[in-house]
């Protein structure tokens, strides 16, 4: 799995109502109607499977998917 | 006093998944009580909530698949509870306004296990806390998402009495409604989930059964054999309306909530005092202006402890008197085992169901009791046409709670 997949699994899992298809790059968590609590559980999700730890003040603004891809893979 | 209208109910508890399969359990008798790795429990078992909802009309299915598919489970199990509640009092589009909509979750120490299970993966791996956790620690987690489900704006809180916690959630909701407060209110008993560290921590004090021998045989309340109380897991709900409000809108009412009455022992201890018990009952039913002898059916807090039960039956002797042998007793927890924060309010769903079935279920383990002179329930369901129930419910420090339940007038 890639970490864009994994996010989006995550993300999936985390808002069951929203249609997988529409989980790109380049949406904004807020569009997928994601909450800021959706989001913090998306990353920490995104986090655990792929074995790492972002520290939380580097993740606290980021909405969009492709930085959140980012921010994961400059901790792996 | 004014009467409330109980319009629907809901349960998901060991023995039943909703009110129809929970009623027939009634009716057989059954127990849920098995052995565990923790000792002997009730507990929900088989239970999923994306099955539980499956049939509840959009949007409110897909508002509770949203707000409670990834809650820890007793949140899962009150919102299944009080989705039956809610569709069976016919609110889904029946157009009451959200402000004149309320809450209450009667309960407390809710996430207990929810935290102890996760305390395991936080000393290894702390940065996996889930992101929700500060949220679903909170036992208020249940009211937030119950009215956000329900698109619920008026009134909302936990209501908490340790063992007794249900009636006081009733008081408290019938309060709610008779005040005007609100027009509708979805009272949910919540599931009080124990750790391994809770169910020592009874056992310490001699209150819970021990393993040994057959489960099904271990929960005996008014038996001479009995030896304490087997923990049982329920997720239960009412749906209180004013009388005038559920005519209104053309709602069968199942049953009223006819008096009760919530006091205290001025005793911290887990010492049951049949005088203040009696006080409750006598309270209750004189709010319901019921004199002894039209009580028709006791259902019992009867945990199936040593002192708790000989101590109740005190108390129902002080108050019914010379009417003593009159009313049906039975003990619910016999087979639910013993809900905690949701007892009570299982043992009303238990008590609407008996009054508007028209029977009392079972005392399955009552070989011996211990008082003669009392109408017990037997082994079997008995046919009965019941006016008037009262339920009790007492809690750890001294918290004393009876509630009198009505048949409507019509015989719904």
């Amino acid at each position: 799995m890639t970490v864009f997949e994994v996010v989006k699994a995550s993300l999936v899992e985390v808002v069951p109502d929203v249609d997988p298809a529409s989980v790109t790059a380049g949406r904004t968590l807020s569009d997928l109607g994601c909450t800021s609590i959706d989001r913090a559980e998306v990353v920490t999700l995104a986090m655990e499977r792929l074995g790492i730890v972002v520290p939380i003040s580097e993740f606290r603004d980021v909405n969009d998917l492709d930085r959140i891809v980012e921010l994961l893979r400059t901790h792996m | 006093m004014s009467t409330v209208a109980v319009t629907g109910t809901g349960i998901v508890c060991a023995i039943g998944a909703d009110v129809p399969s929970f009623t027939t359990a009634l009716r057989a008798g059954r127990t849920g009580v098995v052995g565990t790795a923790d000792g002997l429990a009730a507990p929900i078992t088989w239970w999923s909530f994306d099955d539980a909802v499956a049939g509840v009309p959009e949007p409110l299915r897909r508002r509770a698949v949203r707000a409670a598919a990834r809650a820890p489970q007793p949140v899962r199990a009150a919102v299944a509870a009080a989705l039956q509640a809610w569709t069976g009092a016919g609110l889904p589009g029946a157009g009451i306004p959200g402000d004149r909509v309320g809450i209450v979750v009667a309960g407390h120490n809710l996430t207990a296990r929810y935290t102890h299970e996760l305390y395991r993966t936080w000393q290894e791996r702390p940065a996996y806390l889930p992101a929700r956790f500060a949220l679903h620690v909170q036992d208020t987690d249940h009211v937030g998402t119950l009215s956000e489900v329900l698109s619920a704006t008026g009134e909302g809180f936990t209501v908490g009495g340790a063992s007794a916690s249900g009636n006081v959630g009733i008081v408290h909701a019938a309060r709610l409604v008779a005040a005007g407060a609100v027009d509708c209110c979805v009272l949910v008993g919540a599931v009080t989930e124990l750790t391994p560290m809770h169910h020592r921590g009874f056992a310490v004090l001699g209150a819970l059964a021990e393993p040994g021998g057959d489960p099904a045989a271990a929960c005996r309340p008014f038996d001479r054999d009995r030896r304490g109380f087997v923990p049982g897991e329920a997720a239960a709900a009412l749906v209180l309306e004013h009388p005038a409000a559920a005519a209104r809108r053309g709602a069968a009412i199942l049953a009223t909530v006819a008096g009760y009455a919530l006091g205290l022992d001025a005793n911290r201890l887990a010492d049951p005092d049949a005088a203040g018990q009696a006080r409750v009952i006598r309270a209750a039913l004189a709010a319901a202006g019921l004199a002894p002898h039209e009580v028709d059916y006791v259902n019992a807090h009867a945990t199936g402890s040593r002192l708790g039960d000989e101590t109740e039956l005190a108390s129902l002797h002080d108050v019914l008197g010379a009417a003593a042998g009159r009313p049906w007793v039975n003990a619910t927890k016999a087979l639910t085992g013993h809900c905690l924060g949701s007892a009570g309010v299982v043992e009303a769903v238990a008590t609407v169901a008996q009054l508007t079935g028209g029977f009392v279920h079972p005392n399955p383990n009552l070989d011996r009791p211990i008082d003669a002179r009392i109408r017990f329930a037997g082994p079997g369901p008995e046919p009965a046409r019941l006016r008037y129930a009262l339920s009790t419910g007492f809690g750890f420090g001294g918290i004393n709670t009876a509630v009198v339940l009505a048949r409507t007038a019509d015989g719904g």
